[in-house]
């Protein structure tokens, strides 16, 4: 009974897996089979006897990592600058989709919508001489035209906590634009019958953005924020390179800086591929409880 | 679209924002583009704002007329657009069957593959592994490495699933439409929008990447135009190491340069993504079906 | 934030390559008993192809940079250069010589990844000492004395100043390039601005400081006066702390400096802390730019330069002067009776004009234990020690590629020229810089290569670069493992010391030094003294 039934679901759902074919031949040829570099984090590494023939050191490497003290600075500035740009950060697209759903004239909305994304494609070494010319505590544009109106001079680069702000406000400058095009898109996927319907309703428009836009896009909003939670171990290194300096290392020293210290000039790729891998059990971890905690409570899931 | 014809403040707030965070990201963008127009005593001095300030062209002739450069340029475009749509067959053949719900093994799948969006094996496993295929220096090493996004491909599942209902799905079965059929005709001209963003993404990705040409490829009619733009600048920075090389680097490359180099990595965004964004309008008959 | 995807792989791809790039896996497991394959290798090929073409024919493969800079239908791989090497080297031995190009930027990196899949050129090289000692460790290098001796007389001759600086633990795995010009800073001081106040050239540091005071006084350079053109780079802060050392026997060198990269800092010995006390008070009286601890890559020193703000400007010798574009150019352009003079504005304990000086090292050329072409290798580089071929090499032809002004060869920009010569010093790799026999005449051809107006002075700015000066960093017998380790986070606590100490409170300073200068000390400082120490020790006996 039960082989038939099998046979039944296959040969009705094969197609399906025809297509899964050549998806998962990627997969395996492209992701599985250099996966083995991970073992790396475990050995003392030897460039030239190879990644097998290497010794193995165990968890020495890990062992190594965490008594250093800045590996937890690292890791707390890691989750404190993930955390505000999560915060920040993210509703940002949204809102700003949000405006532009909104907006009326369709010229206007298709030109902003273009202008919005520019930010995306200047290279960070750019935006760190601009950041410099804006931001700076004497001479910067910001600060002189606060100047003008005697506000004093704020250190948007030389305070730790003010460079806070600054790391988040250029962060979002930079992506907001962007990353508001997949809402959009999810956008358009709402059916315009409801909103006829609202507006025959006499509803205004907070309630129409709260009624039928907001929920429209509900499934995007919550596996994007699932997925942005998964990167929270993860931290690019050019933000907070270009963007930081000296005086505010505090803050601004996370595990991709941290990595750059002790792995690139240092040579040592062990430590490098423990922290990395380190990186990547924490944040597995992390999405996978989003996932949890989302099917739960919101039945929207990724897994 | 019914909406009162009257222009409301609230109308007129929601243009102002959206035109202060215009300006915010126009303002550095116009700075660059008069950057790469200006010539270099200005921009040393910092005279250089939205306007070129002494207008040269030299970093654009100096792209331009280099024939390297043009072929590269075409290269480039040849490269993006089959990458693109490569990349795009296989998310979608990958995100379909993965949007059903129902689909038995479905969860092993998907872990997987959100498995490879944290664990990689590194620089050098991947290395010997395209060396192993066969592929070092060979332009499909840009196009296939990188063939599936998970997360593109998790965004276009959540499309498939929350866009077309699945009631749907039966009726077009009901009907005698295949499985992939019902793909081809029903849900991807349904799902236009998440479709056009995401060739889109990939596109971008592909037009400005070069980090994987920088260590797989040497031979130089296969360099992607950034690539030979970021070689261009990088590799002529007066840095301290370059003053030991000394007389190695005989010349400056302009701030003008990696200015020019941003336009062309953004020029063509600009042109392609309007004619994409017609595509951006609601699927057609979602309205076909009620309740 | 969606392209983070693409850019995923590409992250972990790029931390991991970042970190490919100098393998260190031997934390404390010593040496992998280096090179007896590869003397046993040496050893037999040297006998048994000395002196003519051997029988059969090889091909020798030669690293290039990539630098992306080649004209249109040239490429790095066969170029006139490349087709000059094959006929004048390569077939009368019987050699094919294959150029493979390596992005410069990313050399590291490639190289490691070349290396580990075994398809590495069979010359390398690097300007990364740490990088090639960490392959010599790793048994990666091949032991090049006897090939040198037996194959690279011209080589030997050409190299003797530096060959030294590639000799690690007794064994040459690196034959070292040289370089010919030592000059590392240079300074200068806005003359206009001194006839405005009345005062001569300064001589001293007392000088100095009170024409920096005049400045400010009068605000010479309007609102943004800024007296001392200040960045947080090594061309500022170098010549200043440097002229603050005092007394400083080999001995104090081995054991109260650290080298970080390839610079040398005095951070234990006398003097250092007065050099430091010294930049907070310039600070304090408002005699630097109060953003310099922003100022990373040095535009805004530059910008501020040549805007005409600032009256001391110093800088790497050879980097103020050049072509139109160049920043005394830019600055006479924009500020009309601006004139710039070099100068030396420190003097030590001693009325000596102490600066840094490069050592005559320049990069390591190396080649790979598992390359079976030692030989060939060592026979091209001794090929190219040779005047003639050096001399093409870097001018070409006479009348053809370059004109003789004053006996020395100018390249003349033509086409021709830069189809030769586009990549020269990438090819020419033993020599960083050309000999023409003595430093005046070397620093008089140096001195070609800029504007006429600025001639006499760029000539001038070099010989006071050479006044006094001391090739650092004071050289072990092999680089130090935890020097090497720790030297991102040395520079790091060091800037962090530097900027601290400059920006605080006059009566906090003792504490604020003391405080960033333990901690230094600890996260780094103290295991890099100890393993000086130790290896000083070693070497004394």
């Amino acid at each position: 009974m039960t082989k038939v039934n099998r046979n039944s679901y296959f040969y009705r759902n094969w197609p399906y897996y025809a297509m899964l074919v050549l998806p998962l031949a990627y997969f395996i040829t492209f992701k599985y089979l250099p996966i083995y570099g991970v073992t790396v984090a475990f050995k003392e590494y030897n460039v030239f006897k190879g990644i097998g023939a290497s010794e193995w050191v165990g968890l020495d490497v890990f062992k190594h990592i965490f008594s250093m003290e800045s590996f937890y600075t690292a890791l707390r500035n890691t989750f404190l600058l993930n955390g505000l740009d999560l915060i920040v950060g993210f509703p940002a697209p949204i809102v700003l989709a949000l405006l532009l759903n909104e907006a009326r004239f369709a010229l206007f909305k298709r030109i902003s919508q273009t202008m919005l994304y520019l930010p995306h494609f200047i290279s960070w070494v750019i935006i760190g001489g601009m950041v410099y010319q804006v931001f700076a505590t004497n001479y910067g544009v910001l600060n002189l035209l606060f100047a003008q109106v005697g506000l004093g001079p704020f250190p948007f680069l030389s305070d730790k906590n003010h460079w806070l702000v600054t790391y988040v406000s250029v962060g979002v400058w930079q992506s907001a634009g962007w990353g508001s095009i997949i809402y959009l898109a999810a956008m358009t996927g709402i059916n315009r019958e409801l909103y006829e319907a609202a507006d025959v309703d006499g509803a205004s428009r907070l309630r129409r953005i709260w009624h039928i836009t907001l929920p429209g896009i509900r499934t995007t909003i919550i596996v994007l924020l699932i997925l942005k939670i998964g990167d929270m171990a993860d931290i690019g290194f050019d933000r907070p390179y270009i963007i930081g300096n000296v005086m505010v290392r505090e803050y601004s020293d996370v595990l991709s800086t941290f990595i750059y210290r002790i792995g690139l000039q240092s040579g040592q790729f062990s430590n490098a591929t423990a922290v990395g891998l380190f990186q990547a059990v924490v944040g597995l971890v992390f999405i996978l409880s989003a996932n949890y905690i989302s099917k739960k409570t919101t039945d929207e899931s990724i897994l | 679209m019914v909406r009162r014809s009257r222009f409301t403040l609230a109308d007129g707030m929601i243009v102002g924002v959206i035109s202060v965070c215009v300006i915010a990201c126009l303002a550095p963008f116009l700075h660059i583009a008069a950057v790469s127009l200006s010539s270099s005593g200005p921009i040393t001095s910092g005279k250089v704002t939205l306007y070129p300030v002494g207008l040269s062209f030299d970093a654009y002739t100096r792209v331009l007329s280099d024939l390297a450069m043009l072929r590269s340029l075409g290269f480039t475009v040849l490269l993006t657009a089959a990458f693109t749509a490569l990349a795009m067959l296989m998310t979608t053949m990958a995100a379909y069957p993965l949007s059903k719900a129902d689909l038995k093994g479905r969860s092993v799948f998907m872990y997987v593959i959100v498995f490879t969006m944290f664990f990689s094996g590194g620089l050098i496993p991947e290395y010997l592994l395209i060396k192993e295929l066969n592929l070092l220096d060979k332009a499909a090493v840009l196009v296939l490495p990188g063939l599936i996004s998970p997360f593109y491909m998790i965004i276009m599942i959540t499309f498939f699933r929350s866009t077309i209902p699945a009631s749907l799905h039966e009726a077009a079965e009901i009907d005698g439409c295949g499985k992939f059929g019902i793909l081809l005709r029903i849900v991807l001209p349904l799902s236009l929008p998440v479709l056009a963003t995401l060739s889109l993404f990939y596109a971008v990705g592909r037009w400005n990447g070069f980090r994987d040409a920088l260590f797989y490829i040497s031979n130089q009619n296969l360099y992607p135009l950034q690539l030979k733009l970021y070689q261009m600048v990088m590799n002529n920075l007066i840095s301290e190491v370059t003053l030991a090389e000394g007389a190695a680097v005989k010349e400056l490359i302009p701030e003008s340069l990696k200015a020019a180099s941003i336009m062309f990595a953004t020029l063509p965004i600009l042109i392609v993504y309007p004619w994409l964004q017609r595509y951006f309008v609601s699927g057609l008959t979602l309205g076909s079906v009620k309740g | 934030m969606n392209m983070k995807a693409l850019r995923k792989s590409g992250v972990s791809m790029i931390v991991l390559a970042l970190t490919a790039g100098l393998t260190f896996g031997c934390s404390g497991g010593g040496n992998n008993g280096a090179t007896p394959a590869g003397s046993a290798k040496t050893a037999g090929e040297a006998t048994g192809t000395q002196s003519n073409a051997p029988k059969e024919r090889v091909k020798l493969r030669v690293e290039v940079f990539d630098r992306g800079n080649a004209p249109d239908g040239i490429s790095i791989t066969n170029s006139q250069m490349t087709q000059y090497v094959q006929k004048n080297f390569g077939d009368p031995n019987n050699i094919d010589v294959e150029f493979v190009p390596v992005p410069r930027s990313e050399e590291i990196n490639q190289l490691n990844v070349l290396m580990a899949a075994g398809t590495a050129p069979d010359v390398i090289f690097t300007y990364n000492t740490g990088a090639a000692y960490n392959w010599a460790k790793q048994g990666g290098l091949m032991d090049l004395t006897e090939v040198l001796d037996q194959n690279g007389p011209n080589l030997k001759r050409y190299l003797e100043s530096s060959l030294k600086y590639g000799v690690f633990e007794g064994k040459q795995y690196s034959i070292v390039a040289r370089r010919v010009n030592l000059q590392k800073y240079s300074s200068f001081i806005r003359q206009d601005w001194l006839d405005a106040v009345g005062l001569p050239i300064p001589t001293t540091t007392e000088e100095t400081y009170e024409a920096l005071k005049a400045f400010k006084e009068k605000n010479l350079g309007g609102k943004r006066t800024i007296p001392l053109g200040f960045a947080l780079a090594p061309d500022s802060y170098e010549p200043i702390i440097w002229s603050f050392i005092k007394e400083q026997s080999d001995e104090d060198r081995y054991l109260k400096s650290v080298t970080i990269g390839s610079r040398e800092y005095p951070i234990l010995a006398d003097g250092h802390k007065d050099g430091m006390r010294f930049l907070n008070k310039l600070y304090q009286e408002g005699l630097l730019d109060p953003d310099f601890a922003l100022d990373k890559d040095k535009k805004k020193k530059d910008e501020n330069f040549v805007n005409g703000y600032t009256g001391l400007y110093s800088a790497d010798t050879g980097t103020t002067f050049g072509g139109e574009a160049s920043v005394a150019n830019t600055l006479e352009k924009n500020v009309s009776g601006a004139q710039i003079v070099p100068f030396l504005p420190w003097t030590d304990f001693e009325g000596k004009n102490r600066q840094p000086a490069y050592t005559p090292s320049g990069m390591h050329i190396m080649v790979p234990s598992f390359s079976e072409r030692a030989v060939e290798a060592i026979k091209y580089l001794d090929w190219m020690a040779q005047d003639e071929v050096i001399r093409y090499m870097a001018f070409g032809e006479e009348g053809v590629h370059h004109e003789l002004v004053e006996g020395y060869p100018v390249r003349n920009g033509s086409d021709e020229d830069t189809r030769l010569l586009f990549n020269t010093g990438d090819v020419l790799i033993i020599t960083n810089g050309i000999d023409f026999g003595s430093i005046d005449k070397n620093v008089e051809f140096m001195a070609l290569g800029v504007s006429d107006n600025h001639r006499e002075m760029a000539k001038t700015s070099r010989i006071y670069a050479d006044k006094d000066a001391v090739q650092q960093p004071i050289q072990f017998d092999k680089p130090l493992d935890s020097e090497a380790k720790h030297s991102v986070i040395m520079l790091e606590k060091y800037e962090e010391l530097l900027v601290k100490s400059t920006m605080a409170k006059p009566a906090d300073f003792d504490k604020v030094y003391d405080a960033a200068l333990k901690d230094f000390l600890d996260t780094a400082g103290n295991e890099v003294i100890a393993e000086r120490t130790v290896a000083y020790e070693a070497m004394k006996k």
